[in-house]
């Protein structure tokens, strides 16, 4: 079985993607205000089924609720839609969610329960919307202090109540969602030791001296990893919250982090490759590239072939390709199969268009050392 | 027409500074400017002297990186560190350069990379001293130095 599976979906940068509960389908969104949705064919590639088009500006993030098979989609023109799909005509009906932000949707994502979905946008303003039977409309309620800027993350914790949040304001935040109308049960625990209602800000990590660009709950919940754009990846625990683990990249930024298990993590940035970190103690040290490249075939060429190409073309060898599977920046990693609380594949999407599927245990085989 | 073209007054406004939700840095965590810094880099710079005298630049080289004034609010203290580093910088053998790199840690390569940036900026004389120290210091500490030294909005 091969470590990774590439395909080049798009020829533009993609924005966001999300799978379906069985991986055969696939939405993907890029720059512009239309989203595609994806089938694998028997082949298990990619062929575009769908296109949807409902927004008005350019959709920068998706998320699909597997067990409700519901997609929602959050778009610069400051709306969020849940498309769900009609069984008699095959189509997705979108529904329109009032979000009222005066600013773009950056990201979006489903909480673990499906039951409501956490948007974040430039306005400085996190809508957490939920379904109303009555109206038969989504609603938001809005989480405002103390964000003092664009967010550009979120993840729910386990307990489906609370969330973290990364913004351009340099740090990392844990908040409570808990709502009443949802008929929440929140329970203390170490991030919320006391009940707090809706919107109670609970922790704040400013460790960071750059933008927070992705952030990640542990299996459990009970570690928080962030990656910023200093070139930094932070984690922290729930019970010792004023020490935090930092490990300084020597890469480019990363935007986007996962955790495989509990000690393991892999990143991924604008060094197009994912990267694993290991949490050893009380350190977090970098483990491996992910992305072994094959190395250039030296000296295939002869003399004679090289001059001939030189005299044909004007160039002494095709270098136009970077040795990285992705050929730019990775903006999203996606968990695809997990077993017994471990993740066995995830999926990279990047700014090249490509989606590439890892095989964690065949990288694991393939590049000596690896500890996940 | 009327006088009102004339006047290029308006082009010198900084709009985002009226601007009431625009982002500000909250200065109130800041432990910079005490009179301790102060102190601190100056007994720095005594010793720095003390070690360059009788050659043990290495020591020289990880005892002026260490604790930078970073964001301190009187400019004559980095001033007088950023002097001290690089007196440091100057007293290296070219050889001895890597050697030196390689037994900085990555926080102290970082705080390297800060002063390195900022001799291109006030010392463009040394520039060619001071890019032999960058290509080494990029071996070690990469990209995400340089990245770091980007992003940091106090300054050294």
């Amino acid at each position: 079985m091969a470590a990774k599976k590439e395909q080049q979906l798009l020829t533009g940068p993609i924005s966001g993607h999300a799978y379906n509960s069985d991986l055969s389908q696939l939405v993907v969104s890029d720059t512009s205000s239309t989203f595609y949705i994806y089938k694998k064919d028997a082949k298990g590639t990619f062929t575009k089924d769908k296109e949807l088009k409902k927004h008005i500006e350019r959709v920068k993030s998706v998320d699909w609720a597997p067990r409700t098979n519901r997609i929602v989609t959050c778009s610069g023109d400051r709306n969020a839609y849940v498309w769900n799909l009609d069984l008699e005509s095959g189509e997705w009906k979108p529904t329109l969610v009032l979000l009222r932000i005066d600013r773009a949707a950056t990201f979006v994502r489903w909480s673990p329960a499906e039951d409501r979905f956490a948007v974040g946008s430039g306005a400085r303003i996190l809508s957490i919307c939920y379904y109303e039977e009555e109206p038969d409309w989504w609603v938001s309620k809005h989480i405002k202090k103390p964000i003092r800027s664009t967010i550009l993350c979120i993840d729910w914790h386990p307990n489906n109540y609370l969330l973290a949040v990364g913004s351009c304001d340099f740090k990392c935040r844990v908040f409570s969602s808990a709502l009443k109308e949802l008929e929440d049960k929140p329970t203390t625990s170490g991030w919320m030791p006391k009940l707090s209602k809706f919107a109670t800000l609970l922790a704040e990590f400013d460790t960071s001296e750059g933008w927070v660009h992705g952030v990640k709950f542990s299996p459990s919940g009970d570690k928080l990893a962030w990656v910023s754009h200093d070139s930094s990846v932070n984690v922290v625990e729930m019970g010792r919250q004023e020490k935090v683990f930092r490990c300084l990249v020597s890469t480019l930024p990363l935007t986007t982090v996962l955790f495989l298990s509990e000690s393991a993590l892999v990143c991924a940035g604008h060094d197009n490759i994912p990267s694993l970190y290991n949490l050893v103690g009380e350190e977090v040290v970098f483990g491996a590239r992910l992305d072994v490249s094959k190395k250039k075939e030296v000296g295939g060429m002869s003399a004679m072939a090289r001059f001939k190409q030189l005299d044909k073309t004007g160039d002494k060898e095709d270098d136009s390709k970077l040795n990285t599977t992705h050929q730019n920046a990775i903006v999203e990693l996606r968990a695809t199969r997990i077993q017994d609380g471990k993740v066995k594949q995830f999926s990279s999407a990047g700014q090249d268009g490509k989606v590439v599927m890892w095989d964690v245990d065949v990288l694991a085989a393939s590049i000596g050392g690896l500890k996940i | 027409m009327s006088k009102a073209v004339d006047s290029r007054q308006f082009r010198t406004i900084d709009i985002d500074a009226y601007d009431e939700e625009a982002y500000q840095d909250d200065k109130s965590t800041d432990v910079t400017g005490s009179q301790e810094h102060s102190l601190q880099v100056s007994e720095r710079a005594a010793q720095v002297k003390q070690l360059l005298n009788t050659s043990k630049c290495g020591d020289a080289l990880t005892l002026a990186l260490k604790d930078p004034p970073i964001g301190h609010l009187d400019a004559s203290v980095k001033d007088q560190n950023y002097q001290t580093v690089m007196s440091v910088l100057k007293a290296f053998r070219t050889t001895d350069i890597d050697s030196a790199i390689n037994s900085l840690s990555a926080p102290e390569v970082d705080v390297l990379m800060k002063y390195l940036y900022k001799g291109f900026s006030c010392s463009p004389d040394k520039a060619a001293s001071l890019l032999l120290w960058h290509e080494k210091a990029v071996k070690k500490g990469g990209l995400g130095s340089i990245v770091r030294v980007m992003v940091d909005r106090k300054g050294v």
